[in-house]
């Protein structure tokens, strides 16, 4: 349990913009007390912490590695708002991430996080890659603890 | 029960999974079918065939698969009226998609050469009538899933799937279920298909694969990129058809080429709207 909050704190974890609601578990602040969780799920088998979440990802472009910063809200499991910020290195790659970050927003909101089970994906796309990059660590850090 | 063997080839990721034992000598082969077409395709390589056309012209021989994917541009070629041509090859070059991915561009959008004035395209041999830079990422990436497929079969594979990173084929009983990725948010999909014999392929304008070929579609009567359409797929029953349709799907009407091919197809546009072939109904989250 220590390991993983303090992991948190080094991964700069914006966490606990969710407050107030009693009966929501406090999203994770670097305080040891805050990690006793229930074991695996909150709050009416909410899967994930309610809370704004920052992360970085990054892909390879064929110019190198690339970062993207993604921003998630979540609420009862469910992806709220989404906020996606270019930060290229070179002009090309900015044009690219800016027509990504325009489209992503209206797309996302209000889908669950794992709601498909399918045998495989087709229409990867490199900019995406970053993105799951990033949503993949905000799932684990948004995850309710397991004892 | 099912043996998966994953490797990075032409620029991206593939793998392959078989009901039955891949052996190393199979794995082998496969890696080896992918260096030999790359060494002939890629225009990102020093010492490629290509690039050998791009510096002093002249011809090329083709193994036998060149005479089917020589086809194939050829009639995607006319079926769009010239927007899908090898030829974007330099094209894309000069817009900074070059073999240093130096991501500047060296001159304004301008068109393609034109085919017939500069490549001849004979059955297993290119020849160019002055040096040009060719690029086949149109359709190559799903000739080479088909030779790395048939390969299998002819091992004795028999349920047995070849995915390049969202390119691929199957031959097998039963069928698999396919997510079709939204082309801006991979966290997403916009529906699923089902997979049961056969190819299905996706491009989004959004993308870069192949060694860098085919992540920027460009009309080559143009020599700028497309942005009405905005993702294709398609199912076939080859992975090169498929592969090369869901790039002419960016430049002509779905009716003019079902004329000459036998496809179904999901077209997503830049507005958010999807046409989807009738077989397909259903196959997009309502």
């Amino acid at each position: 349990m220590l390991a993983t909050v303090s992991m948190l704190g080094a991964a700069g974890c914006a966490g606990a913009s969710a407050d107030g609601d009693a009966a929501t578990t406090e999203a994770p602040s670097g305080d040891p007390a805050a990690a006793e969780q229930p074991a695996g799920a909150g709050p009416d088998g909410q899967v994930y912490q309610d809370g704004e979440y920052s992360e970085t990802g990054s892909y390879q472009s064929p110019a190198g590695p690339e970062e993207i910063g993604v921003t998630l809200t979540l609420e009862t499991d469910v992806v709220t708002a989404v906020e996606v910020e270019p930060m290229p290195d070179n002009p090309t790659t900015t044009v690219y991430q800016e027509r990504f970050a325009g489209g992503i927003s209206e797309a996302i909101v209000g889908r669950r996080l794992d709601e498909l089970s399918v045998d495989k994906v087709a229409g990867s796309s490199l900019t995406s890659g970053g993105f799951n990059d990033a949503a993949d660590k905000i799932r684990s850090e948004a995850r309710f603890q397991s004892p | 029960m099912t043996q998966s063997f994953e490797f990075a080839a032409i620029g991206t990721s593939w793998r392959v999974d078989s009901s039955m034992p891949l052996l190393p000598a199979q794995r082998t082969e496969l890696l080896r079918l992918a260096e030999d077409y790359d060494a002939l395709y890629s225009r990102f390589r020093a010492d490629s065939g290509v690039t050998a056309l791009s510096a002093s012209g002249g011809s090329l021989p083709l193994p036998p698969h060149g005479t089917a994917l020589g086809r194939l541009l050829r009639s995607l070629h006319d079926l769009t009226d010239g927007a899908v041509s090898p030829l974007v090859g330099e094209r894309l070059a000069e817009q900074g998609y070059d073999a240093g991915y130096s991501f500047v561009p060296t001159t304004a959008p301008s068109p393609a050469r034109v085919w017939d004035a500069v490549l001849r395209w004979g059955g297993d041999t290119i020849t160019v009538r002055e040096p040009a830079l060719l690029d086949v990422g149109a359709a190559g990436k799903g000739q080479l899933v088909d030779l790395m497929l048939e390969y299998l079969l002819s091992e004795g594979h028999d349920d047995v799937i070849v995915d390049a990173s969202g390119d691929m084929r199957r031959s097998g009983p039963g069928s698999i279920t396919v997510a079709l990725e939204h082309p801006y948010d991979a966290s997403l999909a916009i529906g699923t298909v089902e997979l049961g014999s056969g190819a299905l392929c996706a491009s989004a304008s959004n993308r870069r694969v192949w060694g860098d070929g085919l992540h920027h579609i460009i009309d080559a009567r143009t020599g700028r990129c497309v942005d009405t359409v905005v993702a294709t797929w398609v199912l076939a029953a080859d992975a090169m058809t498929a592969d090369g349709l869901c790039t002419a799907l960016f430049f002509a009407d779905p009716a003019d080429l079902s004329r000459s091919f036998e496809f179904d197809y999901v077209l997503v546009y830049s507005d958010g709207r999807a046409r989807l072939s009738d077989p397909l109904r259903g196959a997009l989250f309502p």
